[in-house]
Order: structure tokens, then C-alpha cells, then sequence
């Protein structure tokens, strides 16, 4: 009898363990995750997210959109105006630059022998187009005048302006400012680092590199990797700087900003950033006077940026003011130029 | 001889040259200059294990089999038969983490077969082809000693149950659903399921998800009462193997010579592979089983086309196992409003900036390779189920107790028992053995 | 009589499963030819493209190795060697030193060193990165994109199928020929 039961609480053992197996196992087999359903389960400090600061107070916001049309291009890489009555706007991109009017409606397009990078529309309507290494002259029908020296293989040009019989050309490869007359004649270069001259020179880690002419006769430069605005004499003295690098509405976030900016005529300035898409005010010493677009406004612009992540240097947003001091912003992302009117 | 220098030189010159001058042409946004003239460093790219440990894993896989075939064989001797498991479960299992396996290479070849941008290496091929070479002239002596899943099952085997012949013969269907389940899974590109749900490799790599290990220990604890229960019951390999065993040359017999039907090895296989002998029905008996072979052939080709039916009204639950399906379905579940949020994957996709209607078109393609596949699949277990149920029925006058040829592992265990294979032993000078394994 | 039969019927069945294993074993034989013709004495190991990967962190989480083989790396050639690099700061960070409370890595894995005012260096510590991707994220948001993460083949036990590769949300993972077995990111072409 004593035997039997040892048998049978052996028996009933195993069958216990086996019961168990089997049903953890059965557990254990439908709780497997072989389609990352589950997510990473990584804890909150792995999180990176910057969605507190995509939202701007409605109350900043001056400006509201009034426009926005097509360029039609594959690659849009510059805005200009032209200085004259007509107010036509100029975009370059692919290998074309393409006239419209204030409305948006197209004109003419002319073509370019290799792709543009930044242009600039003189006072006779002249039309100065960067490429990459070196300048090329057209006028207002598309026909070549001139095409100026080769500035080297590191050379990167982003942006053009011209003041008179001065052209100013700033290459972000270099780290320099050209400064040429308007036949192609280079008569100094701006900007270089010289503790001498206590010129720290020019931080650029990516190639957005921007400049204007000001009122008062100085030029106004960025420096990105600074996260400043300089002003220097047309003979290359730093005369005065301002802005710091912050996320909050009155700085310049990221690593490298702002990347385009253009001035409206009373002094203030219209700067574009990236990372934190948006376009603000702010006055001729740098204080923050108010927003034109926000992250919110860019939802499109942002995500295409992330597809073409391959391509960071053409992300980055290019600004033009025109007379009416509308703000023109060109969204080289989805190839569309927008325009912005204050409140009233 | 110099002037071709000279002329080599001057080629290799301007190769460089063009070269460098081309990648400065080359459009891209220079770094920053250092005045330190700091040099910018590179990206390391350590590399992965060399070739040549692929010869050394088949020369190993090659040895081990030989060696198994021939302890199992030739010597009968199931002490080298338990060593080599060891050897086996330490090299292929602990050391090469029990990856690339013959059992996971059925998934490579039908990759292979179905997928011609995908290039198999040599090492799934021969991984795949060796055992099964070996088993048709020598039997399952792969499972006995090489195999690191078997081993590891093998060795925790203590107090071995046997199964009735009701739940024996069922679960080893299970092993052919598991194949075709995989060939189907892996011909489509979806997923390696053997892979995926092995459930000892979270112990050969000593890490892996909880749920694995915890499926690989509830495996052991079965499989210390119930022997083996992967490898009867699941491992799709095996499945192979069970049918080429079938056709195997020679083969593990528990007697080294003739069988004197002394009944001592009856209950000696810890797997229930031993069978009794069986005599037919007489002639004159032939009825019943007439009946059923009539009623089974009747009864085949409904069966088939109820299976083949059945894998194809499945076809969409399997299909939800391919990436794209699942994604589409759920873009679709976005797109139309039922899916508030967005995920990881369809946010991606959408960054992909490729056009929803591909997605869509790839998607209804890969659905109709799994209608059909499903459909194969099923007819594929109405088949191997069909085909079980009549050789059940069409069983086989047999004289002596033998090893089941294809349920037999070669374990080995089974000579101890045999008291002719103690008269060889005594013959050639052996003594008989001790230990029990 | 009956002996033959059986003698007879064996034979018959010996013949058949002869000819059985001799099918076999040419269909083993040509599946095998067939594969070998398109195939490398090389294997294959699992890379990410960077192109692709959105750094979603299941590398950290998903590697069947309990330390990810998944690191970040970084392309000198593409960085700006920013002072404020936001692939190494938190996004304000109070001071731009060393402190833990201003640094982006949970695990401190990225070392800053200083080449000359105004530009630093960021080099990955590998034993202490585990692949979480928040670093990557960092650059991309604001910076040139030279942080990614790539497979480490010294680590990799190159899988047949990867745990990561399947969790991959963009399906960012794919075979590479083991000889050349990264990815990386080039210094961008422009158009």
C-alpha cells in the first residue's frame, strides 16, 4: 500500500511539472515579440523631444500668410526682389532662374549653364547668380555677360548681395566674405580671423551663410556656429555683433543659426532658423519684436526635410522683403514660396 | 623592364591624381580648416570573424558526423555516442552560439530558392545538405551526437515517461506543420520562425528576451521526463529527416546480430522507438483493413482539397507575418480615418516619400504568394496527415524488436540492453559496460 | 515457399528504397548545385542604413546580446565641430562643460574634446554607448547629421535573422557582404 503511494506522489509530480511547462511554455510562446511591437521600453531619459518648443505663444505671432505658390522646380535654392517698381520676384533653383510676379504669377525663366546656389538682383535689374565656385553675370533677359574667377575647389558659395558698384559674396566653404566691384574685380576679402584686427572669423558647420547691406552703410553678417549677427565696414573692420543661442523665441537655437535673413527698411531683421523651423523680428540691436511663422507653420516643410536627410544643404529656408514689406519665404523643401503680411 | 616602371609609375601617377582631383571636384561642404592642422580621424570598421572559421565550423560538422556514424555503427559504443554530444553541445552550441544550424538552414535554402536577390553562403548550403546526406545511408546519426539542440535536450533526460501511441503519433505531425510553416514564412521573405522561436539558443548565447528563455526552460523541464520533446514533436529538420531515414542504407539496430526475442530491450528506448515484432493479418484477414485503406483512399482527395481550402481562407493571418503587409495595413487603417495615431514604422514610411499606392500594390502581391503558399502548405498536412493514417494502417509483418528507422536517434542506449551485443563486447575483449547514460 | 517470398519482397523493397535514396540524393545534390551557382564563399553580415534608420531605439533593446552590438559612430568629415554641439548637449543646456545635467547621452558615452577655440571634437566611447540613438536624433534635428549608428561586427554574432532587423520601424536593416560589412555615411554630394 505504502508503495503505491509513493509512486503515485511521484506521478503526480511530474504531472505538475509537466502541466506547468507545458502551459508556461504555451504563455511564454504567444508573449514573444518578434515585430518590435512592443517598442524599445527604453525609460524617459532616452526621449528626446523638443515639442515644448514648437508651440509659440499666438500672442507673438505678427504675421499671417496671405499667399503661396508653386515654384515648379525640382530643387529651389534662392529668393531675390528686384529693387525696381516692378517688385518681380526671382527664384533660382534646378538650372533656371524663374521671374513671377508680385502675384505669383509666372513670367519668364532663362537659363543657367550650371546649377545656382544665391542670387542678387542689382539696382539696373542686372541679375548676379553664385554657383557654387564662382559668379556669373546675366541681364534681366537671361543673357550671359560675364562669368568672374573660379574662387577654388573648397569654395561655397550662399548668398550675394551688391550695394552700388560693391558685390559682396559670402563662401561658406572658405569661411570668407568676398568683396568684388561690379566687373568682377576683387577688392578685399571680409572676415578672416585676425586677432589683430579682433576678427574671431567666421563659425560655419554647414553651408548657410548669409549677408545684407544695412541702411546705415554696414554689412551684416552671420556667423551660425556663433549664433550671431555682425556688422563690418566695407573695408572688413567688425564694428559690432549681437544674439546667443538659445531655443527660446528671442535666440537662435540649435548648433548653427540663423541661416538666411533679409532686412526690412526701418533696420529690423527677418531671420530664418532651422532645426526649430521658423522666421521671426528682430530690431536693428537684436531684441526680439515677434514672430512671422513658427514650427506649426512648417509641419510640410519639416517632413520632407527628414526624407532628405541625405541632403542637408538644402533645407534651410531663404527670406526676401520686398517693398511693401511683405515677407517672402522661400521653402526649398516643398519648392513653394510663401508670403507673409502683418496683422493689423 | 625599367621603361615599363617608368610607365607603370607615371599610370599609377595619374590614376591619383585624377582620382584626387576628382574628389575635390567632388561637390561637397568642406570641414573646418585647423589651424593646429589637427587631421580629421576616420571611422573605425572593426571587422567581423574571418572566413575561415566558416571552413573550420563545416571540417567540424564533417568530423562530428563521421564520427557519430561510426560510433553508432560500426563501434556501438554509446559512451563515445554521449562524449561527442557533449563535444557537439559545447562547439555548436556554447561556442558557434548554435548559428548557422542545419535546422534554421532549411529557411536559407528556400530564401534562396524563391528570393534570387538573395545569395546563400556556402555554409548554409552545406550545412543544410551534409546531414541529410548522412542520413540517407547512415540514419539519424546527426540527431544523435551533433546536434546541439538535440544534445542539450539529450543530456537532461532523467526519468524518460513514454507516450502512448494516441498522443505519440498526432504530435509528431506537428513537426510537418512547423516545416511547412517555415518554408512557407521564409519563401516569402517574411520571417525566419525557426529562428525566431528556437527556443535554446537564449542559453547558448547566454542572453536573449525572457520569453525565449523561459520557453527554452520549459522545454528542459519537459524534456526531463518526456525525451526529447523538440525533436519529436517540433523540430522541423527532423521532419526531413524522418522521411529520409526511411531510405537509409544501413542502420542503428539494437542488436549487433540476431535478434533472440528476448524482450530485454522492450521498454530500453527512452523515446518509444523500439517496436515490438507485429504480424500482419493473414491474407484471409485482409477486411478491415481493406476497408480502411478503401475508406483512406476515398476519403484522400477530399481531405486534401478541405486542407489546401483551409491554408488559403488562413492565408491572410500568415501574411500579417511580412513587414510590408503589416504596414500597409496599417497606412490603410491611418489613411481612412480608423487609426487616430501614427507609429514609428508608418511615419517612416511616409518619410520615404514612396507613393501609398506601391505600397499598396506590394502588399496585395505578397498576399496572393501566401494564398498560394497557404494553399501548398495545407495540402502539404492534409498529405503528410493522409499518408500517416494509411501507413498506421498498412503495417508491416515484423520478426525481431528494432529501432522504429525513423524515430530512431541513435542514441545508443538501447545496446546495453542486448545481451548478443554482451557477447560481442565479451568477444572482442571489452568488458561489458557500466555506465548508464 | 514462404521464405522466398519474403527473400523476394525484401529484395523488392531493398530495390525500392534503393532507388529512393538514389533519388534523394540527386535532388539534394541539384537543389545544392543549383544554389551554389549564385552563391559567395563569403557571408553576409546585417548592416543599418543610416539613410534610413530614424534612431527609434530598438537597437539598444532588441540585440539578442545583453550589451547591443548596435553603436553610434561619427563621420569626422561631416561634422561642424560645433561648440554647442546638439548631439552632445541637452537642448538648454546651462553651462557648455562636461556636467551630466547638460549632457544628451544617458550614458555619458560621447567625449568632447577641445582642438582649438572655437571647434571640439565629440568621439563615441563605445564600451559605454548602447545604441539608444538619442545622440543621433540630437544631430539630426539641429546639426549635419555626422552621428549614426552602425552594426559593430567585433561584437555582432551576425544572426540569421536579427532580433533588430525585424523590430526595425523603417526597415532600415539589410545583408551586406561581410568583406564590406558598414554603411557609412559619406561626406554629402551635392546636386
Amino acid at each position: 500500500m505504502q508503495k503505491s503511494t509513493h509512486i503515485t506522489g511521484k506521478a503526480v509530480a511530474i504531472t505538475i511539472i509537466l502541466a506547468l511547462a507545458i502551459a508556461a511554455g504555451i504563455i511564454a510562446f504567444y508573449r514573444i515579440d518578434t515585430t518590435g511591437r512592443k517598442g524599445c521600453c527604453l525609460g524617459p531619459e532616452f526621449g528626446y523631444d523638443l515639442n515644448a518648443y514648437r508651440e509659440i505663444n499666438p500672442d507673438l505671432i505678427l504675421y499671417k500668410e496671405v499667399k503661396r505658390f508653386s515654384t515648379g522646380l525640382q530643387e529651389t535654392r534662392a529668393i531675390a526682389v528686384s529693387r525696381g517698381d516692378s517688385q518681380n520676384i526671382y527664384v533660382a533653383g534646378d538650372s533656371v532662374i524663374v521671374k513671377f510676379t508680385p502675384d505669383g504669377k509666372k513670367l519668364s525663366e532663362f537659363q543657367l549653364e550650371n546649377p545656382p546656389r544665391c542670387l542678387t538682383v542689382g539696382e539696373d535689374n542686372t541679375i548676379y547668380v553664385g554657383t557654387k565656385n564662382y559668379i556669373v553675370v546675366y541681364n534681366n533677359k537671361g543673357k550671359r555677360l560675364s562669368q568672374w574667377e573660379h574662387l577654388g575647389p573648397n569654395a561655397y558659395l550662399t548668398s550675394i548681395v551688391v550695394e552700388k558698384n560693391h558685390l559682396f559674396a559670402a563662401d561658406a566653404g572658405n569661411r570668407i566674405i568676398h568683396h568684388f566691384d561690379t566687373s568682377g574685380g576683387e577688392i578685399n576679402q571680409i572676415g578672416a580671423k585676425d586677432p589683430s584686427r579682433n576678427i574671431p572669423g567666421f563659425v560655419i558647420p554647414s553651408p548657410y551663410f548669409d549677408l545684407a547691406v544695412a541702411a546705415d552703410g554696414l554689412l551684416r553678417v552671420t556667423n551660425p556656429g556663433k549664433h550671431r549677427i555682425e556688422a563690418y565696414t566695407f573695408k572688413g573692420d567688425l564694428e559690432f555683433s549681437w544674439g546667443r543661442p538659445s531655443l527660446s523665441i528671442e535666440a537662435f537655437c540649435g548648433c548653427c543659426n540663423p541661416v538666411n535673413f533679409a532686412l526690412l527698411p526701418d533696420g529690423s531683421f527677418v531671420t530664418c532658423e532651422k532645426g526649430l523651423t521658423r522666421v521671426k523680428i528682430l530690431d536693428a540691436e537684436g531684441n526680439f519684436i515677434g514672430v512671422v511663422a513658427g514650427p506649426q507653420q512648417f509641419i510640410e516643410h519639416e517632413k520632407v526635410c527628414n526624407e532628405k536627410t541625405a541632403n542637408r544643404t538644402a533645407v534651410g529656408l531663404d527670406v526676401a522683403v520686398d517693398k511693401q514689406e511683405r515677407i517672402l519665404i522661400l521653402d526649398s523643401c516643398i519648392s513653394e514660396v510663401r508670403i507673409f503680411t502683418r496683422k493689423k | 623592364m625599367r621603361l615599363s616602371h617608368i610607365l607603370l609609375c607615371v599610370l599609377c601617377a595619374t590614376l591619383l591624381l585624377y582620382a584626387s582631383g576628382a574628389a575635390l571636384g567632388a561637390e561637397r561642404f568642406p570641414p573646418p580648416q585647423f589651424e593646429s592642422g589637427h587631421e580629421l580621424p576616420l571611422t573605425t570598421t572593426p571587422s567581423p570573424r574571418s572566413p575561415t572559421y566558416e571552413l573550420i565550423d563545416m571540417a567540424v560538422l564533417l568530423g562530428t558526423l563521421s564520427l557519430a556514424s561510426w560510433l553508432a555503427l560500426k563501434k556501438r559504443s554509446r559512451r563515445g555516442i554521449f562524449y561527442l554530444t557533449i563535444f557537439s553541445l559545447v562547439y555548436f552550441g556554447f561556442w558557434r552560439k548554435g548559428c548557422v544550424c542545419p535546422i534554421g538552414a532549411i529557411q536559407n535554402v528556400t530564401l534562396a530558392l524563391f528570393d534570387s536577390g538573395y545569395v546563400i553562403p556556402v555554409s548554409a548550403i552545406f550545412f543544410f545538405a551534409l546531414p541529410l546526406v548522412f542520413t540517407l545511408f547512415f540514419g539519424r546519426t546527426f540527431c544523435a551526437a551533433v546536434c546541439p539542440l538535440g544534445a542539450i535536450q539529450d543530456l537532461v533526460l532523467i526519468h524518460p515517461l513514454r507516450l502512448p501511441d494516441w498522443l505519440e503519433h498526432p504530435l509528431g505531425l506537428l513537426g510537418y506543420v512547423y516545416l511547412g510553416a517555415a518554408v512557407l514564412f521564409a519563401a516569402t521573405g517574411s520571417a525566419f520562425i525557426i529562428c525566431q522561436y528556437d527556443p535554446f539558443v537564449s542559453f547558448f548565447r547566454l542572453s536573449g528576451s525572457l520569453e525565449i528563455l523561459i520557453l527554452g526552460v520549459c522545454f528542459l523541464l519537459i524534456g526531463l521526463f518526456i525525451g526529447r520533446p523538440y525533436c519529436r514533436f517540433f523540430c522541423p529538420y527532423g521532419a526531413i529527416l524522418r522521411i529520409l531515414s526511411w531510405f537509409s542504407k544501413w542502420r542503428v539496430t539494437t542488436t549487433p546480430d540476431e535478434c533472440i526475442q528476448c524482450r530485454l530491450c522492450e521498454n530500453a528506448c527512452p523515446f518509444g522507438a523500439i517496436q515490438a515484432p507485429y504480424t500482419a493479418p493473414a491474407p484471409s484477414n485482409y477486411r478491415t483493413g481493406r476497408i480502411k485503406l478503401l475508406v483512406l483512399t476515398i476519403l484522400f482527395p477530399f481531405v486534401i482539397i478541405a486542407f489546401g481550402w483551409a491554408g488559403t481562407r488562413l492565408a491572410p493571418t500568415f501574411s500579417r507575418m511580412n513587414s510590408r503587409v503589416r504596414l500597409a495595413e496599417r497606412i490603410h487603417l491611418e489613411e481612412t480615418g480608423r487609426a487616430e495615431d501614427t507609429i514609428d514604422e508608418s511615419d517612416a514610411f511616409r518619410a520615404t516619400g514612396q507613393p501609398i499606392e506601391e505600397l499598396y500594390d506590394e502588399a496585395i502581391l505578397i498576399g496572393k504568394q501566401f494564398t498560394r503558399g497557404s494553399m501548398f502548405f495545407g495540402v502539404f498536412v492534409g498529405l503528410v496527415a493522409m499518408l500517416k493514417l494509411t501507413a498506421l494502417t498498412t503495417r508491416r509483418t515484423r520478426i525481431n524488436f528494432e529501432p522504429d528507422r525513423s524515430r530512431c536517434f541513435a542514441c545508443g542506449r538501447c545496446f546495453d540492453y542486448c545481451p548478443q551485443e554482451h557477447a560481442r563486447r565479451k568477444k572482442n575483449g571489452n568488458q561489458p559496460s557500466l555506465i548508464r547514460t | 515457399m514462404k521464405n522466398s517470398e519474403e527473400k523476394n519482397t525484401y529484395n523488392r523493397r531493398e530495390l525500392l528504397r534503393d532507388g529512393m535514396r538514389g533519388a534523394l540524393l540527386l535532388g539534394v545534390g541539384t537543389v545544392g548545385g543549383l544554389l551554389t551557382r549564385r552563391t559567395q564563399t563569403d557571408r553576409t553580415a546585417w548592416q543599418i542604413d543610416p539613410y534610413k534608420c530614424i534612431a527609434c531605439g530598438n537597437c539598444a533593446t532588441y540585440c539578442v546580446l545583453e550589451e547591443s552590438a548596435v553603436k553610434c559612430v561619427h563621420a569626422f568629415a561631416m561634422c561642424g565641430y560645433c561648440e554647442l554641439c546638439t548631439g552632445y548637449f541637452e537642448p538648454e543646456p546651462a553651462a557648455l562643460n562636461s556636467g551630466a545635467e547638460n549632457l544628451l547621452c544617458p550614458t555619458g558615452a560621447i567625449i568632447r574634446n577641445k582642438i582649438e577655440d572655437p571647434y571640439h571634437e565629440y568621439t563615441i566611447d563605445e564600451p559605454l554607448c548602447i545604441g539608444c540613438g538619442k545622440c543621433v536624433r540630437g544631430c539630426n534635428a539641429f546639426g549635419n547629421g555626422s552621428l549614426f549608428l552602425q552594426v559593430r561586427h567585433d561584437r555582432c554574432l551576425n544572426c540569421n535573422e536579427c532580433s533588430i532587423a525585424k523590430s526595425c520601424p523603417s526597415d532600415a536593416f539589410r545583408r551586406v557582404p561581410a568583406d564590406q560589412p558598414y554603411l557609412l555615411k559619406e561626406v554629402q554630394q551635392s546636386e
